[in-house]
């Protein structure tokens, strides 16, 4: 039994995803909450905690993003899914990077909403062609490929550059599993073509939406340390 | 006139009065311990006549003996009451054109040729020895108790020949009345004649420099310049005779080259003031420049009459009349130089005036009462005129340099507008560019809206009334189907913005992944077939959408009339020839010729548009269409 906190706005759509919620037996409304100060209070004094988070972006004291962010960093066993209208890029990299681990349609069928909620908890992650293309070509532009890669260099550039494992943030078999999700092949077809289990495929996925999270916070970190909003590394650990 | 004016014109009179003080020569007196010789016995040969008489001294030949040459000879008696045991000399202001001085017997200096000889003929109008003013020296022992001075002298027509009356004394008292009427008549004639040069010389460089601006601040030559070198170069000319005891041309041609100058330096200078009082398209300056034209064309046969033909009046004609023509005008240049406050023209009106002035008394001394041995003033009042030109020449210049200046400055600002001008159209371009590119994608977005969700959403509505009327039975699948259809489209749509140009292998992926849900949903089984594609690089960002609805027209007939249960889509690159896309399925298939399809349509003429070729081949069981695409 999951317990769940539904974070939007629009009462409207508040009800329908509470009603989507309640029709499956295996899910529990925990809360449902009309903007980001009211999601963090519930994620706060939620009597049994919260399993799943489904948070709309735009929200009228600020942004989905920070919910997420705030029940990952002080809720790690909570989940992230977010609601969003289109599914498209940028929303939906950014809710990664922000610690989301996928996306509801807001048109979806009822039962659809239950069934994601449900294949999350059971570790799939869903991921689209155009978000694997983008993730593929940001990883290869930290590694020093600064070209924006289109599939066709970039199943090359997979096979010729010995992947630095060390260095770089994504295995060499995550890179190829990114590589054929961006081509337009399903989980099972990938599975067949590598000899993999689909459970092993959707555990790359979300080890990748994991790095994508702590990639983004090592970002942040970065920046801020450029900007001297944080001391140097350097300078820190000398006045130690 | 302001009191100022006045003081200024006192000044320049006052100047004037002064500097001719300077070379005014000592009046034809007798200084104490010399004899003037002011009678003679003479002798007179013209035309092979001789008369004798006893004469008065000055002897101005063409007065005496108009039109005719020939010779004289003056036998002058004087008694010493004391033998000078000193050296005397011998003082003539003026005699010639040629001529011998004998003192009791001896020759004691000879200028040119006398008559009488072979070559009589030949003796005239040679040199003229009568030009400078002469001193000969008297050794000492040479002179007695009574004297006997022989003087002979030749004379040619019209040459100013004749014999002033000798001043004879010491040396030390006759020599220095000689050397300043010399430096009065010969070295004050040099500095005119350098002066002059150079004046007309800076000019005419000026001139054909082009360094002026015309009127109206048009660059052009500044006739200015031209008028003053022609006048002062002639001038230099005219002083120069004086110079010139051999001249290059026999007398009278000499002579009436002379008088042309004389004549081309009034005009000119007159024209030169034309110019500076903006006169110069005036109808009167026109008619004055008429009649000095014509003055100037008549100077030879007036000239040659009066130097060849004995006929001195019509030359004090011709000078009377260029005099007065020259004073009428200045007096009109004057009159406005001192109406109008322009410091170059007052200075130069004056100048005039005091020339044409000087000009008058010389032409009364030389030619109406005619005054041997004299000097003219005109020569030295002129180099007023000169330095009133070369001021005027460097005012202007200095001027015209200024006006270049700002010229120069105003081009420079020019090329600086034109520089804005040409980045601010540069600009404009840009944004035009900008404007266009952003109307063809709105006119791409709105077309997609209108072919795509507005479509859709008016279908649903048309279904929605339909069930209203109850002409049909509520279809809530079908609206579900034509709204989900709106939905899915918008997305595409979304995502076609992040398409890489070219990249169909993504447009397919993306295809698939947004409509596959579709599918299941509908039983309708997926297969995939999709190699790695090339890059097509005709494909820009616009035509990549078109290429997406092109696809999902297809996938959404499938989805909504075929009934199918197979859906296959193929993407292959051969080696050789177009990158191929192929949607199959297995459905009811239709007619691709007779259907009037609206989407079908669409479908074509969007592949048109972006150059690819559609190709459906549609049977009951198996519908494929083809979109080919060439790299």
């Amino acid at each position: 039994m999951w317990r769940v906190l539904i974070v939007e706005d629009d009462p409207q759509m508040r009800e329908f995803f509470a009603a989507s919620v309640l029709r499956s037996p295996e899910l529990r409304l925990e809360s449902a909450a009309a903007g980001v100060a009211e999601a963090k209070a519930c994620l706060d004094h939620a009597a049994h905690g919260v399993d799943v988070l489904l948070t709309d972006l735009g929200l009228p004291d600020g942004s989905g993003l920070d919910v997420i962010r705030y029940a990952r960093r002080g809720h790690p066993e909570c989940e992230a899914l977010v609601i969003s209208m289109f599914g498209d890029e940028d929303n939906v990299l950014a809710s990664i990077e922000a610690g989301a681990l996928g996306y509801i349609h807001k048109d979806a069928a009822p039962d659809d909403i239950a069934n994601t909620i449900l294949e999350m908890k059971a570790g799939a992650s869903p991921i689209s062609p155009m978000i694997a293309r983008r993730v593929l070509s940001k990883y290869r532009a930290m590694q020093g490929n600064s070209a924006p890669a289109p599939l066709y260099t970039a199943q090359a550039a997979i096979k010729t550059e010995a992947f630095e494992a060390e260095k770089g943030m994504l295995s060499r078999r995550e890179q190829e599993v990114l590589e054929l999700i961006a081509r337009g092949f399903s989980y099972s077809e990938i599975a067949e073509l590598k000899a993999l289990s689909v459970h092993t495929i959707q555990t790359h996925i979300k080890s990748l939406y994991g790095k994508l999270e702590v990639h983004s916070k090592m970002e942040a970190v970065m920046e801020a340390t450029r900007m001297g909003l944080l001391p140097q590394p350097a300078a820190a650990s000398a006045s130690k | 006139m302001t009191p100022g004016r006045a003081a200024c014109g006192l000044g320049w009179c006052w100047l004037l009065t002064c500097w001719l003080a300077l070379f005014t020569p000592a009046a034809q007196a007798e200084p104490d311990g010399a004899l003037l010789l002011e009678h003679a016995q003479g002798t007179v040969i013209v035309g092979g006549e001789t008369v004798r008489s006893a004469l008065t001294l000055p002897y101005h030949w063409d007065n005496t003996n108009p039109g005719q040459r020939g010779e004289a000879i003056f036998d002058f008696a004087f008694p010493l009451s004391q033998v000078p045991d000193d050296v005397w000399g011998i003082y003539l202001s003026a005699l010639g054109n040629a001529y011998e001085i004998w003192l009791n017997g001896t020759l004691l200096q000879r200028h040119g040729t006398l008559a009488g000889g072979p070559d009589e003929a030949a003796a005239y109008n040679g040199a003229d020895a009568a030009r400078a003013p002469r001193y000969v020296s008297i050794d000492a022992g040479h002179l007695r108790a009574l004297n006997q001075l022989r003087i002979h002298i030749r004379a040619d027509v019209g040459r100013r020949g004749g014999l002033a009356p000798p001043l004879i004394g010491p040396q030390d008292v006759v020599y220095p009345v000689y050397q300043q009427a010399y430096r009065w008549r010969v070295t004050g004639s040099v500095g005119v004649v350098a002066f002059s040069l150079v004046v007309g010389l800076t000019a005419l460089a000026l001139w054909s420099s082009h360094a002026g601006l015309r009127r109206a601040g048009r660059l052009g030559r500044d006739p200015v310049y031209l008028f003053a070198a022609v006048a002062q170069l002639f001038w230099t000319m005219y002083v120069g005779d004086v110079l010139v005891e051999a001249p290059p041309l026999p007398w009278p041609w000499w002579g009436m080259l002379q008088v042309i100058s004389l004549g081309v330096w009034g005009s000119s200078m007159a024209l030169a003031c034309m110019e500076l009082a903006d006169w110069r398209d005036q109808a009167w300056t026109t008619r004055l420049r008429r009649v000095l034209g014509g003055l100037m064309l008549l100077c030879p046969i007036f000239a040659w009459l009066s130097l060849s033909r004995g006929l001195p009046l019509a030359l004090t004609v011709w000078y009377g009349a260029l005099g007065l023509a020259l004073l009428g005008f200045v007096l009109a240049f004057l009159w406005s130089a001192l109406r109008q406050a322009r410091m170059e023209q007052r200075i130069v009106a004056l100048a005039a005036l005091v020339n044409i002035v000087v000009a008058l008394r010389d032409l009364y001394v030389f030619r109406i009462d005619p005054v041997y041995g004299t000097n003219s003033w005109v020569r030295y009042s002129s180099v007023l005129f000169g330095l009133t030109m070369g001021y005027v020449v460097l005012l202007r210049f200095r001027a015209t340099s200024q006006q270049l200046q700002d010229v120069m400055a105003n081009l420079a600002q020019r090329v600086a507008e034109k520089e804005q001008a040409l980045r601010e159209s540069y600009d404009r371009l840009e944004t035009l560019a900008r404007q266009q590119e952003r109307a063809a994608e709105r006119g791409r977005i709105l077309r997609n809206m209108h072919d795509g969700v507005g479509a859709h959403i008016s279908s649903a509505m048309r279904q929605l009334q339909g069930a209203a009327g109850g002409t049909a039975a509520p279809a809530r699948d079908e609206v579900l189907l034509t709204l989900r259809d709106a939905m899915d489209q918008l997305k595409l749509s979304i995502d076609a913005i992040h398409l890489v140009p070219g990249d169909v292998t993504a447009l397919l992926a993306n295809l698939r992944y947004r409509l596959g849900p579709r599918f299941k949903a509908m039983n309708i089984e997926l297969q995939w077939d999709v190699d790695l594609l090339p890059l097509c690089p005709q494909l820009d960002a616009g035509a990549m959408s078109e290429l997406q609805f092109i696809l999902f027209e297809a996938l959404s007939n499938v989805m909504q009339h075929a009934q199918a249960h197979v859906l296959r889509i193929e993407g292959h690159a051969p080696p050789e020839g177009p990158v191929s896309v192929r949607v199959i399925d297995d459905g009811l298939g239709f007619d691709p010729e007779a259907s009037a399809r609206k989407g079908l349509a669409g479908q074509r003429e969007r592949a048109a548009a972006i150059g690819a070729r559609l190709q459906i081949a549609s049977r009951p069981g198996r519908t494929v269409v083809e979109i080919l695409l060439d790299i």
